[in-house]
């Protein structure tokens, strides 16, 4: 088992990121089926990346998009004079 | 070609989430708002080379990127790049188990009670081109190859980063759990 257990935190985040080809993908599935240690493992990862995607979510004032908006409309106007 | 007509109806959506990123890169309000003014002033003046139909999110991610590195890499004048040292896989997963022994599913449950402000700080700690990887992967969700041409460096070079980016996170995510006590035994 522990090699089984080595190769597969070896591919662990490759797993997790989904950018394993199917045949070795389907080689982890295999040994996480088998191995509660591992499932605990590749569990406790997917939850903090989803964890992670928490850190996105910061909002910035309204003024800043107005400001975007305001800028891209004076660039136009710019272009279009010039 | 893009319409540069369309940008603002195609690109505007983007904005909360570059803002997001722009923070967790400069770790300062004003100036992510600077670097994400400055990115979409920029994405607007190049939107004709922008090929309609590829990844509009990824451009404009490379385009932030490029601008914070072009602005605070000249004010910073290149802080001496961090060695990470050689860190153990499953880094934050075998501490959490080792402090709560037997005790099942306790990882997890640290996992849950960690605070967001306490996942931020662990992300904005890692020395940049380490978080840069771990921040497009893990917050914004890019593929390996999107993150490559993000950052401009080869595939190979974005997952050996964004392993020790990890790992290095993790260890973060462990001093601060412990700070807070949450890493006791369960009662």
């Amino acid at each position: 088992m522990k090699a089984e257990c080595d190769h597969a935190v070896d591919y662990l985040y490759q797993y997790i990121d989904e950018e394993l080809t199917w045949s070795r993908r389907l080689r982890i599935r295999w040994h996480l089926k088998r191995c509660g240690h591992c499932v605990d493992a590749f569990d406790f990862e997917t939850r903090l990346k989803e964890r992670m995607r928490e850190c996105g979510k910061d909002v910035p004032p309204q003024e800043l998009f107005d400001r975007i908006r305001a800028l891209i409309d004076q660039e136009a106007t710019d272009t279009q004079e010039s | 070609m893009a319409d540069q007509a369309n940008f603002e109806r195609d690109a505007m959506e983007y904005a909360q989430q570059l803002y997001s990123a722009a923070l967790r890169m400069t770790r300062n309000p004003a100036d992510a708002e600077d670097v994400v003014q400055e990115t979409y002033l920029k994405a607007y003046r190049a939107y004709n080379t922008y090929q309609e139909g590829t990844n509009l999110k990824a451009w404009l991610y490379r385009i932030l990127t490029n601008t914070y590195i072009n602005r605070y890499r000249k004010q910073q004048r290149r802080p001496a790049e961090v060695e990470l040292g050689e860190l153990q896989d499953l880094y934050l997963f075998r501490r959490l188990g080792e402090a709560s022994g037997a005790e099942r599913s306790t990882e997890e449950s640290v996992l849950e009670s960690m605070v967001d402000t306490d996942i931020k700080a662990a992300l904005e700690s890692l020395p940049e081109r380490f978080r840069m990887p771990v921040l497009l992967a893990d917050v914004e969700g890019f593929s390996y190859k999107e993150i490559a041409e993000i950052v401009d460096v080869p595939i190979g070079t974005v997952m050996s980063r964004l392993h020790r980016g990890r790992k290095a996170l993790q260890k973060k995510l462990w001093s601060l759990a412990e700070q807070r006590g949450l890493t006791g035994p369960t009662q």
